[in-house]
């Protein structure tokens, strides 16, 4: 199963058409305002135009700041054959992404680490499930 | 050496031409996670041969991804650089050189119009009634914002006065193979390219689709718009089948659109009501 799954996995990737968002990123997100961080997800918005994760990140002071992630569509997501149960509200993740050029805990996911270490492969990306 | 300059030339040309063609891996980009997916059919089913229905027709229904323009009309349709500016009027050039791609109605999930495409599929209905094949309808899983484009196909001529709309009136006829359709009466709301390439009411787009075999179908498209070009254009765009058994899925784009507020975009469309985004808690 693990086989077959790789192998239709790999077969699509190299047929996929990965572009061009709904919207390009480099006038919302800052390539160099890269974000590396873990915490406890609030809320996950299958919704569109875009999928948004919320991640609750709790600082050394113990202050907690909420991360609203963008991600794809939800299509394009349920296409790569993730469902609800992948990733829910009390999971505990860690997460890469480029903050909001006006709100930095706005960003735009580059990558998502699940709980049960799993990469998130969202939208694009190599698809490991 | 003279001979081997002109190969690498061809060559370069050739390889020009295909890049046009390919959409850009996504690997290394930045936000990944942000981006779109959709499958392709791979080569060994794409290269199959045409699927017809029973009336003999080619079954044009894919779904498709492609076909269109999604960033730079020019480049999109393989033209040289330059192309398109040689013909844009300098109003028309001054005003798209002026738009900011922040500014694109589309983001504020209004349709996208023709010849825009988007990563997301689509797909033509070729449907029937009781007086035959009287309508083909277009259904875009994201990029007509709810609104249906439909194709007369029952030998109906354009209205005289057409109220200018985001889909225009189209009606179309077969060619042999080839789905033509005929269309007129745009709005001028929308952008026919990413980089905010002007249209106007005058716009006529004629476009030639053709299924080449079961993963590959062209659209021979012609641009014209006396208002806003010096003479017509002709470009060229390739859609791609999705794999067998994907479907459409659904996609409400005003359902929670939160496109700007990261960036501090203002919505310039405000005043239109485009755009419903409201910043979440």
């Amino acid at each position: 199963m693990t086989t077959r799954l790789a192998v239709l996995g790999i077969g699509l990737f190299w047929v996929a058409v990965p572009v061009l968002a709904h919207h390009s990123f480099e006038v919302e997100y800052d390539p160099k305002k890269p974000v590396d961080a873990a915490g406890v997800v609030s809320k996950v918005e299958w919704t569109n135009p875009h999928m948004r994760v919320y991640v609750d990140v709790t600082d050394e002071k113990g202050v907690v700041t909420t991360w609203n992630l963008e991600l794809g569509s939800p299509n394009s997501v349920l296409r790569r054959g993730w469902t609800r149960a992948d990733l829910k509200v009390g999971d505990r993740i860690s997460f890469k992404a480029f903050g909001g050029r006006k709100v930095l805990t706005r960003a735009v996911a580059d990558a998502i680490t699940l709980a049960d270490g799993r990469p998130f492969t969202g939208a694009s990306g190599t698809p490991t499930r | 050496m003279k001979k081997l300059l002109t190969a690498l030339m061809i060559l370069g040309g050739l390889t020009l031409a295909l890049l046009a063609q390919v959409p850009a891996p996504t690997e290394g980009r930045f936000g990944k996670l942000g981006g779109e997916f959709t499958p392709l059919a791979p080569p060994e089913i794409a290269s199959g041969p045409v699927p017809r229905l029973h009336d003999g027709r080619p079954d044009l229904s894919g779904p498709w991804v492609g076909g269109g323009s999604n960033n730079d009309l020019e480049a999109d349709a393989g033209l040289k650089p330059g192309a398109l500016d040689a013909v844009l009027l300098p109003w028309a050039r001054k005003l798209r050189d002026s738009r900011k791609e922040q500014d694109e109605p589309y983001l504020y999930c209004t349709p996208m119009s023709v010849p825009r495409v988007n990563p997301y599929p689509w797909r033509f209905v070729q449907a029937y009634t009781a007086h035959g094949p009287t309508h083909i309808f277009v259904i875009h899983e994201n990029g007509d914002a709810g609104a249906n484009r439909q194709i007369f196909m029952d030998g109906r001529p354009h209205p005289e006065d057409p109220l200018p709309t985001w889909w225009g009136h189209s009606i179309g006829k077969w060619e042999g193979d080839t789905l033509v359709i005929d269309t007129v009466g745009y709005n001028d709301k929308f952008w026919i390219d990413g980089r905010g390439t002007p249209h106007t009411e005058q716009m006529h787009t004629i476009e030639r689709w053709t299924r080449i075999n079961y993963g590959t179908m062209t659209n021979d498209f012609t641009l014209d718009d006396p208002g806003a070009f010096s003479r017509p254009v002709q470009l060229k765009f390739v859609a791609r089948a999705v794999p067998p058994g994907h479907e459409l899925m659904e996609f409400i784009c005003t359902e929670n659109n939160q496109y700007g507020i990261a960036g501090g975009i203002t919505n310039v469309y405000g005043d239109k009501g485009y755009g419903l985004e409201t910043p979440a808690k």
